[in-house]
């Protein structure tokens, strides 16, 4: 036991003397820093975008109100009222952007057909996007992991290299033990610096200290972990110092870069999905053929699902805005089947995602990040499910004041309903983290196996 | 050229060539280059398919229109397509963070939809495998493992003063390594150009029997060649100057990752912190403002367009409206269009400026990270930068305003103005409206504004090749 500390204490000593972790956990640190502040950033601005919503709503309403007072036809006054729905940023979305930047975190909707107001895109620059996302996860996930290669990679084959392994050997150090050590210093000092950077972020970006933040650490730390497990990998296998270099940089880069891409081009090659425009299309020829149809085979089939107006007087004439609305419902119900396989098709996809993605750890363990962030395809697609259940609050306020030609007056467009997000959004479960810890294990395992061979060989 | 150069080139070369680690990393790089090949045709011609399918039914459902009414038809609109750049299948760039398809129609100017991005999982925003990233991000940092210890294992050994001691000049041993490895770098490159060919060749689009097609390739291959030379003469001088090997391959390794992993990202950020975008609310509640502002062109009685009426009736010597020999509302709705069109062209334009100048921050990055240079002109060759999204986007809306005007026409001189408001025009007034066909971007417009990369790499290849010419002196420490 004493051995392990007075070894443990010199390593450390070691490492500390060393010029290497300094300029790691130097650049490191500097790279989390920049993350946490791209990431405050982008918290501040969707503050400001969401704080600026109300103010919108009212200079829409004002000139709604100056058009059409004192008339107030409710179909003309709904026409024009778009209400803002809008997809709040948890802090920890500041440490994880995931598909935030380029899905819209606002959507304005009005009584019209709802399906084709849902995939408008949000203002960005592509040029910008394409170079990808500076965040904290990234960090974590893949910068993290290559600083540790670098610090643990060489853990035996430096002392082969200079010569010292059989004489170290000979001296009764287990290898095994020495490998130990030194790739589990590396791990500290990596998570180290990230426990550093975490806890400047906590007071910077208004982290809460919770399970759920906790969790999303943890999950850093513990994929941080593997990565040591496969460190100790290469170090038991490698033979020369240049060669466990050239297997660190090529199983990151394997790990990052290969293997996430294939298997998304894999699954996006297996399970195709029908993109949005199908919806569009479908929809608009819904909506526009409507006029060139009876008035009243439209009203039928719409009050198939809303019985209750059935009784309305017939509509005659070219136009009415019952008429108007109720085709507008009934172009959303012809495309819902499409659109429930849409979600049902990316969803799948992103199954499928997480059933393959252990084979590509980074880039699991930013799906559980993202997953924990809400800042992922399931929080989005759930955001869209809320901004339905918002519209569907629409037709039964705009409904009976349009099926009653009523009057809508600026007095009452305080009674508008107004989209709140909810307190604690539905969440399936996280993709679950003991994957990672089976990749760990078996590393594991292969670096004992590794260990048995004879050293000098 | 003198020969101890060569001579050093040419053993170098064969030291290269015989290390194990040579062929296991050409190995991989070839499997990353098939792979990301192989991927990308693939992922190019089945979007390529599914954007003919759309257009397809878009065309017959437009066709399969009955009469109607030209202002219905002015709102049922069209497509506007985006089809892939010309040599997308090697370079990407924008294309799938970019809207591919924009609805068009009357009085509305809707965002272009339907990224690919929005639909990808989250975990995959780590740089897309594409063979322009395999050349210029990959194989850098494979000829670092290669080439780091060229000059600091000479010094290591002693060979180095030995050489020196034989009258050696070190900027020649330099010279001679970096040719070496140059010339082990040159299968990767061949590899690369190889594929890249066939590639080419196997795209349905042929993008090289297109006008400028040939020569965005050569331009491509000039990018990657430069970038790497810029690469080659980076290792040897840094190699050249330090005492010991470890301390190089880190600096070598701490380069690569700072400008290919880290810097392009940190260079997105700070273009996004010093040229803002507004937000979506914002920016549709400024139009909206000013469209309103204008009047509403629905409403030929709306107040705004009194000047327009009264110069019409003088124009025809009439009193009123309708007895006008043309339908009034329908010029009055051209002549709100015309300025809701100027509104928004306005603001695109000032939103292409912000998204611009954005890229122009990350071009200046580029001075200290190449491999952004390298990016800029190999997705400027490939027609897939931000410059021919923003020609798409106006493109389309050109496109639009002239659709619409068309109909406004029709309803014009073919509807009679506060007649029954059922009026329709005959179907096969349809067939004669043409699709949207997008321009391919001209080479001379991709090239616009590349000036800052081309220096960038420049100054990449001719700084350290400065330093390359003074190694440190050969006493090993």
């Amino acid at each position: 036991m004493k051995s392990w500390i007075q070894l443990c204490l010199w390593e450390a000593r070691q490492l500390l003397r060393g010029g290497a972790l300094r300029w790691v956990c130097g650049a490191l640190l500097a790279a989390g820093l920049l993350a946490l502040w791209s990431g405050d950033r982008r918290l501040a601005r969707h503050a400001s975008e969401i704080a600026g919503l109300p103010g919108h709503l009212t200079t829409q309403m004002e000139a709604v109100a100056r058009q059409f007072t004192p008339d107030g036809e409710a179909g003309y006054v709904a026409y024009y009222a778009f209400l803002p729905t809008h997809h709040p940023l948890a802090p920890l979305a500041a440490l994880s952007v995931g598909l935030r930047d380029v899905v819209p975190s606002v959507i304005w909707v009005r009584l019209l057909g709802l399906e084709g107001q849902l995939y408008e895109a949000d203002l960005g620059n592509p040029a910008l996007q394409a170079l990808g996302n500076f965040d904290f996860a990234f960090v974590c996930c893949v910068l993290a992991p290559l600083a540790l290669l670098l610090l643990g990679h060489d853990a035996l084959a430096r002392e082969r290299d200079a010569g010292r392994l059989p004489l170290l050997a000979a001296q009764g150090v287990s290898l095994g033990r020495l490998l130990a050590i030194r790739v589990l210093l590396a791990w500290g000092a990596v998570a180290a610096t990230l426990a550093l950077t975490f806890a400047l972020a906590v007071p910077w970006v208004g982290l809460s200290v919770d399970a759920l933040t906790l969790t999303w650490f943890g999950t850093a730390l513990g994929h941080l972990a593997v990565w040591a497990a496969l460190a100790a990998l290469v170090a038991a296998a490698a033979r020369s110092v240049a060669t466990s270099l050239a297997v660190s940089l090529a199983g990151w880069i394997g790990a990052v870069v290969l293997l996430p891409a294939v298997l998304n081009l894999a699954l996006v090659t297996a399970l195709p999905v029908s993109d949005g425009l199908e919806i569009t299309v479908r929809q608009r020829q819904e909506t526009h053929g409507a006029w060139d149809r009876p008035r009243a085979d439209v009203m039928n089939a719409f009050f198939a699902h809303r019985p209750q107006w059935a009784d309305t007087p017939p509509v005659t004439g070219r136009f009415a805005w019952r008429w108007y609305y109720a085709m507008h419902e009934m172009s959303d119900r012809s495309v819902a089947d499409l659109g429930r396989t849409y979600r049902a098709n990316l969803r799948a996809r992103q199954d499928a995602l997480i059933r393959f993605a252990w084979l590509a750890p980074s880039a699991y363990a930013q799906l559980r990040l993202n997953h924990l962030a809400r800042t992922d395809l399931d929080a989005h697609l759930a955001y869209l499910d809320e901004v339905r259940a918002f519209h569907e609050r629409l037709r039964d306020h705009f409904y009976p004041l349009v099926f009653a030609d009523a009057r809508i007056t600026p007095a009452d467009y305080a009674a508008f309903p107004a989209y709140a997000p909810p307190a604690s959004p539905v969440s399936a479960a996280p993709p679950p983290f003991w994957p990672l810890l089976l990749t760990g294990i078996a590393a594991l395992f292969a670096t004992h196996r590794f260990l048995q061979r004879p050293i000098l060989s | 050229m003198s020969s101890p150069i060569l001579t050093i080139a040419r053993a170098e070369a064969r030291l290269h060539l015989r290390r194990r680690a040579w062929a296991v990393l050409l190995g991989l790089f070839a499997v990353l280059l098939l792979t990301a090949a192989v991927l990308n045709q693939v992922r190019q011609s089945r979007e390529r398919a599914q954007q003919a399918a759309y257009q397809d039914l878009v065309r017959a459902q437009w066709e399969g229109q009955p009469d109607r009414h030209p202002h219905r038809v002015a709102h049922y609109g069209t497509f506007a397509f985006k089809s892939p750049g010309p040599l997308a299948a090697l370079d990407p760039g924008v294309d799938a963070y970019a809207g591919r398809i924009q609805f068009l129609e009357a009085h509305r100017q809707n965002a272009a939809n339907f990224a690919e991005a929005s639909q990808l999982s989250s975990a995959f925003r780590l740089g897309e495998l594409t063979p322009a990233f395999v050349l210029q991000a990959v194989l850098p940092l494979l000829l670092v493992v290669l080439g780091f210890q060229a000059m600091t294992g000479e010094r290591e050994s002693g060979r180095l003063r030995l050489l020196a001691s034989a009258g050696l000049p070190l900027r020649t041993i330099a010279l001679g390594k970096a040719l070496g490895l140059a010339t082990a770098a040159a299968p990767f490159l061949a590899l690369g150009a190889l594929t890249g060919l066939v590639q080419l060749g196997l795209d349905p689009a042929a993008p090289l029997a297109q006008p400028g097609g040939t020569a965005r390739a050569m331009l491509f291959a000039v990018a990657v060649l430069a970038h790497t030379l810029a690469w080659i003469v980076f290792i040897i001088a840094v190699s050249g100057r330090l005492a010991r090997s470890a301390p190089a391959g880190a600096v070598l390794l701490v380069a690569w990752l700072a400008t290919v992993v880290v810097l392009p990202r940190a260079a997105a950020a700070a273009a996004d912190a010093l040229h803002p975008l507004p937000d979506k609310t914002s920016f549709a509640a400024a139009v909206t403002a000013e469209v309103r502002a204008q009047g509403d062109s629905h409403d030929p009685n709306d107040e705004h367009f009194r000047e327009l009426r009264e110069r019409m009736l003088a124009e025809h010597g009439v009193d009123r409206v309708e007895d006008l020999p043309v339908n009034y509302g329908a010029i009055v709705m051209a002549e709100g269009e015309k300025l809701s069109a100027e509104t928004f062209a306005r603001h695109l334009a000032a939103l292409g400026r912000t998204q611009n100048a954005q890229a122009a921050v990350v071009d200046g990055v580029a001075w200290v990270a190449p491999y952004l240079a390298a990016r800029r002109l190999s997705t400027a060759a490939a027609g897939t930068d931000l410059t021919a999204q923003l020609a798409f986007q106006r493109e389309a809306e050109a496109f639009r305003y002239e659709f619409v005007q068309e109909l406004n026409t029709l309803q014009r001189d073919k509807i009679v103005y506060g007649g029954d408001p059922d009026q329709r025009l005959s179907a096969d007034h349809w067939s004669r409206f043409a699709d949207f066909r997008a321009t391919p971007p001209a080479l001379a417009d991709s090239l616009r504004g590349t000036a800052v990369a081309w220096s960038a790499l420049l100054a990449w290849i001719a700084v350290p090749f400065l330093v390359l010419l003074r190694p440190a002196p050969p006493s090993a420490s």
